[in-house]
């Protein structure tokens, strides 16, 4: 680092007197400045990949002590697992629900948030709270919240008459994706919703003016104007939260944490439990299941891409 | 936000944030040291906050002065031991000293060293019988226990008052009365608090179970789906699914945040506890009156004390036997033992512990139990499995919809089938 720092690469400060043309450094010199980056992605990323990949294609057992070579027996036995099929119905339903809910009330609390209003200041600082707080805390305040016995839900709605006896809301079936979806969305708002806040205030305000002066309506105005304009920040409001959403473990692992079997699991929770909590126990297993999870979320996150135009959204 | 963002760094994004979730351990040779250790890693299961922490920090100390060997110590949660233990199996890096509820697996794959390398006679003599069996695995004695519970019948002593009942029942019939007399208190009492849920359920099937003759092994063979078992898996179900006398959905109830925790309020009649749970009672939950009785009884014989131990495996290392060895004989000389078991609540695993303990009429309910106590089979490394599906899917067999001879036969094919 020092030897390159000592005046051979001033490119930011001095532009113009660079002695080549962008894109032609010297590979060492480039990989100097390129090493630690380089080292960090090798460690975080391509390491554990292809340990991951090594991993899948080995048996072991119980305790985690490799047997020999596994050649492709833990990916059919993936994907003949008779859970299979629940836990990738669970896993479109969460993704789904929770995106879709996200963008619709974070497009609407941005809005909200980019008014002046007395107050604002504080009202910002309400909603970046669930974000500064650990997804594994958020998780287990719902969990307490939503207590059959204790929780302040059921207590809350008792006493104003909405229902008449406790709502088992993470145990009953019909309530337990509901109230993880519910978990889900909270978590995500913070930051959809300034992403979106922050496309709000990319948009100039003259457009505004010509939409007023041409006699638009509000409506007319947020819908032709307000959100085209919005579009590439919804498409990676979209795209991330997919991401995060699919990959979301503390909240599904903890609100379902007392529910048995896996009629309440993610793709990534049936991971863990087939690694270390099911009775497979095998690490082989979980591991195709990992490369089953990268490949689905790739593949979802470009089809999406494909099909709502990606190159020219951000052309605008 | 504009063109700098592609299709391709987006989706690399995705890779990364995939990948890294999904990377599970790594498989890397096992690293081996010529001559003696200087230092042992020793790991732990945090059994409390209050007690774990401070007994083996001294431990260390005295360890380390008497043997002038370091040893690093490691405590980890009880519910992210198992996957901690398994990766560092995984990726070759066992520890010297491994505190689990299971050894059989690791003594099958031959990690473990056996009490004739590594604990001293006089030690292996003052173990209670019923623990050196199931610490022993093809002859060989590897899991050393490092305490034990055994489980009995709390009840309510004010609730019962309540409902007019003055005796703790004794048969299955007498406790569905009585778990219905105390339901009918109302006011949100419940008379039987049934964790059923996947922390812990294999210790609730199990009690019941023993107590109407049932087992999961005799003779050597697995018998999960014999009738008794099938019988006592249905009485469980109908406790909550036609009696209506437990909390609500059973099988969606862990036993610390969930039974205990009902019990702990006042609220349920009984509830299956062990000594952990008394302590609770006797401290923080000083306004639940109870008292303790053996299991009342589903086939007319005596009742019958379910116990459960923990242990200090180690593994085999080179250089590491004489540590190891010095490990033990210091764990196991009176004071520190003892000390550790007292501070926690548990119950002494060694005839000399017993004397000890017998002192304390709190505990003489467990005490003297606890030489014929029935264990679930640790000893066979299919059990490690078992007690996962038990755990994992037993909620499901006694929900309203549930089928508990399916759920048996099952896990008696699963058992059958070794796998």
């Amino acid at each position: 680092m020092a030897i390159a720092t000592t005046g051979r690469v001033p490119a930011r400060s001095t532009p113009r007197r660079r002695r080549r043309t962008p894109g032609t450094a010297r590979a060492w010199e480039a990989l100097l400045w390129l090493g630690p980056a380089l080292i960090l992605i090798l460690g975080v990323v391509v390491y554990p990949a292809i340990t991951l990949v090594a991993t899948s294609f080995n048996t072991y057992d119980i305790v985690g002590l490799r047997k020999g070579p596994a050649g492709f027996t833990n990916y059919t036995n993936f994907l003949t697992s008779p859970d299979l099929g629940q836990v990738v119905w669970n896993t479109t339903v969460w993704v789904a629900a929770v995106v879709v809910l996200t963008i619709l009330v974070g497009l609407a609390l941005a809005q909200f948030l980019s008014k002046e209003f007395f107050g604002r200041r504080f009202v910002r600082w309400a909603v970046i709270v669930p974000w500064a707080s650990a997804l594994v805390i958020t998780s287990q305040l719902f969990r307490l919240m939503f207590d059959y016995y204790h929780g302040i839900i059921n207590q809350f709605l008792m006493g104003l008459g909405i229902i008449h006896k406790p709502v088992d809301w993470l145990g009953d079936p019909a309530f337990t994706m509901p109230s993880m979806i519910a978990v889900g969305v909270f978590v995500s708002i913070p930051f959809t919703a300034y992403l979106f806040v922050a496309g709000l205030n990319a948009i100039p305000t003259d457009v505004y003016e010509a939409a007023r002066i041409d006699g638009a309506g509000a409506w007319r105005t947020y819908r032709d104007i307000t959100l085209p304009l919005l579009r590439p920040a919804i498409l990676i409001g979209v795209v991330l939260n997919m991401i995060y959403v699919f990959n979301s473990f503390p909240v599904i692992w903890i609100l379902n944490g007392s529910n048995p079997g896996f009629g309440n699991d993610t793709l990534i929770t049936y991971m863990y439990k087939l690694a270390f909590k099911s009775s497979q126990h095998d690490v082989g297993l979980a591991a195709s299941a990992g490369l089953f999870n990268v490949l689905i979320i790739l593949i979802a996150v470009g089809v999406y891409l494909r099909f709502v135009g990606w190159r020219e959204a951000t052309k605008a | 936000m504009k063109k700098s963002l592609r299709l391709g760094a987006i989706l690399a994004a995705a890779t990364v944030a995939s990948l890294t979730l999904a990377s599970c351990g790594a498989s890397a040779p096992s690293t081996s040291t010529s001559g003696s250790v200087k230092s042992i890693k020793v790991v732990i299961a945090d059994y409390s906050k209050a007690n774990t922490g401070p007994f083996w920090k001294a431990f260390a100390t005295k360890y380390e002065k008497t043997t002038g060997i370091k040893l690093n110590l490691q405590i980890i949660e009880w519910n992210d031991l198992d996957q901690q233990s398994s990766t560092m199996v995984q990726s070759g890096n066992v520890p010297d000293i491994l505190n689990e509820n299971a050894y059989a697996s690791y003594a099958a794959d031959g990690l473990l060293y056996n009490s004739d390398e590594v604990l001293p006679a006089a030690t292996k003599a003052d173990i209670i019988p019923a623990f050196v069996k199931s610490g022993t695995y093809k002859g060989k004695f590897y899991g050393m226990p490092d305490l034990s519970s055994a489980r009995a019948l709390f009840y309510n002593t004010d609730l019962f008052t309540k409902a007019g009942i003055t005796a703790p029942p004794t048969t299955w019939d007498d406790f569905t009365a009585d778990a219905k007399k105390v339901t009918a208190l109302g006011g949100g009492s419940i008379g039987y608090a049934q964790p059923l849920g996947p922390e812990e359920a294999q210790a609730e099937f199990a009690i019941w179970l023993f107590n109407n003759g049932g087992d999961f092994k005799k003779d050597g063979k697995w018998t999960l789906n014999s009738p008794e078992n099938i019988k006592t898996l249905e009485y469980m179900k109908s406790l909550s699914v036609t009696e209506g006398v437990t909390q609500n959905n059973p099988g969606h109830t862990n036993r610390t945040d969930g039974a205990f925790s009902l019990f702990e309020q006042g609220k349920a009649g009984m509830v299956v506890g062990f000594s952990p749970l008394q302590g609770a009672l006797d401290t923080q939950f000083k306004g639940v009156k109870y008292a303790i009785a053996p299991m009342p009884s589903g086939d007319g014989a005596a009742p019958q004390t379910y116990g459960v131990t923990d242990y200090l495996m180690s593994f085999k290392k080179k250089g590491n036997q004489d540590a190891v060895k010095a490990f033990y004989k210091l764990y196991y000389s009176p004071d520190e033992i003892n000390t550790w078991i007292k501070a926690e609540g548990f119950l002494p695993v060694t005839t000399s512990g017993l004397k000890v303990f017998g002192s304390d009429p709190k505990l003489k309910v467990y005490l003297d139990t606890l030489p014929n106590i029935h264990l679930t089979p640790t000893d066979d490394p299919e059990w490690d499995k078992i007690a996962l599906t038990i755990k994992q899917n037993i909620g499901l067999a006694v929900a309203k919809n549930g089928d508990p001879k399916k759920f048996l036969d099952d896990l008696q094919a699963q058992a059958e089938a070794g796998k």
